[in-house]
């Protein structure tokens, strides 16, 4: 059978001749002229893509972990005041754990750079949040309060912020410095501890956000002090919408060197 | 220069008018759906769970933190002759169940005595179930309490004051919230209420 020709004759001049380009799309998606829903919508989610992708390649905002929580306790300092981790809530604090008979060369002690971001600490910005320092002694049998000040004053340490403590309870040292900041020490001998020396960064919180291990290579007071500024940043900027922001740098690790 | 008609002003002001609604809904749905989820609480992103414990259930039965893997588990350490900080944070919880709808069976509320001198798991028993009756108390001895206490960051101390009830006691009044592995996931504050927490726990349950 042959087919008969279409009768209608075709409009070369159609007003919208565009509409005829997507047939297919037109049908799922309503067009605006020459704006297409479809592409609106390929373009919010490409726009989305590229802003996610932006922030992890750029990390715009720095942050640190928040690694565990830092134990609870009770010790005494140098002067035989009880001294409690609540003290230190909403301030930065900078753990150091060792013991006064550990003398350089053969024992590696990290006095010297607590000292060191003790002096310097001035030079960071901390957005007016105090920061403290506190050295644990884990020979609680030698290190006295009295030994301890001694110790202080020996290295310089200024003690309105920096707390040297102990406690006659040897089990709540183990408690505190070993199970709570899981920070390594073993007596060998008489005055003699076979220890791993680290410095702990606590937030606000309680919550540790650095740990310096140096036992292989010591941590630089530069990088320590660039670290008290990021968590001091994150606490004094996080909040309302900027903490959205920061959050998104936790979920993608946007963490400082 | 070319006049447009009032029909292509039309599908033109129509056009811009559904852009405008498609980028004010885009915009609300990336800043309330997809952005990262803004926490009451202090989300922590712990490997490691800090540690396990051994304590005395309010029945009398020795129970060990890690019998609960598998569970969400919350953690309060309070006292039941605490006169404002532990009751109001209790209610909190109990008023936080029922908002869990059927998530509440995969969560466990402890309460921890830091006052072991004088909360017996009888009293213990008496006092949380009257929040929840899901809610387990627990107790032990000083240096089980110690052991229990020092590593979820949380201190307290016996602080002696004249009436009858002769002493209360200081203590962190955070709770914790662990994941079924054991790790700490999130530190509320005091003050969190259980709308809060409800919300905070569905999302992280996800």
């Amino acid at each position: 059978m042959n087919e008969q020709p279409d009768p209608t004759p075709v409009d070369v001049s159609s007003p919208e001749p565009e509409d005829e380009v997507f047939p297919e799309e037109r049908q799922l998606l309503p067009s605006f002229g020459n704006i297409r829903l479809v592409w609106i919508v390929y373009g919010i989610f490409g726009l989305l893509l590229l802003i996610t992708f932006g922030f992890v390649t750029f990390q715009p905002i720095k942050v640190l972990p928040r690694v565990r929580l830092a134990p609870g306790y009770i010790l005494t300092d140098q002067e035989g005041n009880l001294v409690n981790n609540e003290q230190f809530r909403g301030k930065l604090t900078l753990y150091n754990f060792t013991y006064t008979r550990c003398r350089p060369p053969s024992c590696r002690q990290l006095d010297t750079i607590m000292k060191e971001v003790q002096d310097r600490v001035d030079e960071v910005e901390t957005y007016d949040l105090p920061v403290e320092f506190v050295t644990i002694s884990f020979d609680p049998e030698y290190d006295t309060p009295e030994v301890l000040k001694a110790y202080a004053q020996e290295i310089g340490a200024d003690t309105r912020t920096w707390h040297f403590l102990t406690s006659e309870d040897p089990k709540q040292v183990k408690r505190v410095v070993g199970t709570g900041f899981q920070v390594y020490f073993h007596k060998r001998g008489e005055g003699d501890y076979e220890f791993i020396p680290t410095i702990i960064l606590v937030d606000g919180w309680g919550i540790v956000r650095g740990i310096y291990n140096g036992r292989v290579y010591l941590p630089t007071t530069d990088r320590i002090l660039s670290h008290l500024n990021v968590v001091a940043s994150e606490a004094a900027f996080s909040k309302g919408a900027n903490r959205v922001g920061y959050e998104a740098a936790h979920l993608f690790l946007c963490y400082a060197d | 220069m070319k006049k447009l008609s009032i029909k292509k002003l039309w599908k033109l002001f129509v056009g811009i008018l559904v852009v405008a609604v498609i980028l004010f809904f885009g915009a609300y749905f990336v800043g309330t759906k997809l952005r990262p989820y803004a926490y009451h609480g202090m989300l922590m992103q712990s490997t490691e769970p800090p540690g396990d414990f051994t304590l005395i259930d309010h029945n009398g039965h020795r129970m060990q933190l890690s019998d609960y893997e598998g569970k969400w588990v919350i953690l309060y350490y309070g006292y039941t002759f605490c006169p404002d900080v532990c009751p109001t944070t209790m209610m909190q919880l109990g008023r936080m169940m029922p908002l869990l709808g059927k998530k509440a069976k995969d969560v466990q509320v402890f309460m921890i005595s830091v006052d072991p001198e004088r909360d017996t798991p009888e009293r213990m028993k008496e006092y949380v179930t009257y929040f929840h009756p899901s809610f387990i108390g627990l107790t032990g001895t000083p240096e089980e309490i110690a052991d229990a206490a020092a590593p979820f960051g949380i201190y307290y101390k016996k602080k002696e004051v004249e009436g009858a009830s002769g002493y209360l006691m200081d203590h962190t009044a955070s709770v914790t919230v662990l994941d079924p592995q054991g790790r700490v996931r999130l530190i509320w504050p005091y003050g969190t209420t259980a709308e809060e927490m409800a919300e905070d726990l569905l999302h992280l349950m996800r």
